[in-house]
């Protein structure tokens, strides 16, 4: 029985076809990849400037603790733990605290009924 | 189109293309399901790859597979990935003869005599041209919403999901296609065992389904 088998190697053409599409593939690949880069680059030099402006104006603050703030204690004192200053209570909780997803729908009708929040928590 | 009777058996792809295909066709698989897996949150798929997380580090890592995979077997072979980019490249007459009655597989299109072919028929070579460009964009896409999903802007971010998804789909598809005709057509079923066993076919269908490439083959025995 015959067997027949294609010849192996190349043909002139056939490098210069085989190496223009890896050359191809290979500069639209580093082109792609150096916009990447750059902008990675760019972006890490941008992070670091914001987290170097953040901790700058931090140090500048004459209050750097929001537990040492008079203004926050005082909030507490009338309103949020009427009488002493005590994080953490149900009321703070409901209305310092942001709200995701499910939670939503039960802020909506939150806010579209303060008064029966209200007379629920009087309950 | 040969019509005389040819005995003998030719060896048309390879062990080392048949092992890229073999692994290539794996990752994709995995690819693929984990992709789908992600994009329509669906539990069971995740809970095969023992949940979202690992999910993510397999389809992470079978991308560098998918990746690396066609590079070593370029870098090693580059005389048939030469061989293949050429012929892929190469449209004559035939070939748009070909597409005009689509090879015959229409049966609507009634064809006497399907034009003599290379060692791909044209649909090959239009899909072989598909995959590649499919393969680039998505590799392309894929690495920077892995490495550098921290550091780019949304819109950069949301533009690579974008073009990962949708030539992920039209790859699934194509690939779907090729598996229909490569293994499951009764016309060209036979192609099937020589690309995912043992690399050869009857002459006999080579001289009818790649009458051009088989012409050369008689030549240089």
């Amino acid at each position: 029985m015959t067997t027949f088998a294609e010849k192996e190697g190349m043909t002139r053409r056939q490098f210069f076809k085989g190496t223009g599409i890896l050359f191809v593939s290979a500069v639209f690949m580093g082109v792609f990849s150096k916009i990447g880069f750059d902008a990675y680059a760019a972006s890490d030099e941008y992070i670091a400037k914001r987290a170097a402006g953040l901790y700058s104006l931090d140090e500048s603050m004459t209050l750097r603790k929001s537990h040492l703030n008079p203004e926050i204690a005082q909030i507490y004192k009338d309103f949020l733990s009427p009488g002493e200053v005590k994080p953490l209570t149900a009321k703070s909780e409901r209305l310092l605290h942001t709200r995701y997803g499910n939670e939503i729908p039960a802020l909506i009708e939150e806010l579209k009924n303060p008064n029966a929040t209200a007379e629920n928590e009087a309950a | 189109m040969s019509t005389e009777h040819v005995n003998g058996k030719v060896l048309k792809h390879g062990t080392q293309t048949r092992t890229m295909h073999w692994i290539h066709l794996v990752a994709f698989i995995v690819l693929g399901l984990t992709g789908i897996g992600f994009y329509w949150d669906i539990a069971g798929i995740a809970s095969i790859f023992g949940g979202p997380a690992n999910a993510s580090l397999v389809h992470r890592w079978t991308g560098v597979v998918f990746t690396v995979g066609p590079l070593f077997y370029i870098l090693l072979n580059f005389d048939r990935f030469a061989r293949f980019i050429d012929t892929i490249g190469s449209f004559s007459k035939e070939d748009f003869a070909w597409l005009k009655v689509m090879g015959g597989y229409l049966p609507f299109i009634k064809v006497d005599e399907v034009p003599a072919q290379d060692k791909y028929n044209a649909g090959q070579k239009m899909l072989g041209w598909m995959i590649i460009i499919g393969c680039i964009l998505i590799i392309l896409t894929g690495f920077p919403m892995w490495l550098w999903r921290h550091s780019m802007s949304a819109v950069f971010l949301n533009i690579c999901y974008n073009i990962h998804f949708w030539t992920a789909m039209i790859m699934i598809l194509l690939v779907a296609g090729h598996f229909f005709l490569a293994a499951i057509h009764p016309k060209s079923r036979v192609e099937f065992a020589s690309m995912m066993i043992d690399g050869y076919i009857d002459a006999e269908i080579s001289a009818h389904h790649n009458g051009k490439w088989f012409t050369q083959l008689e030549k240089t025995e």
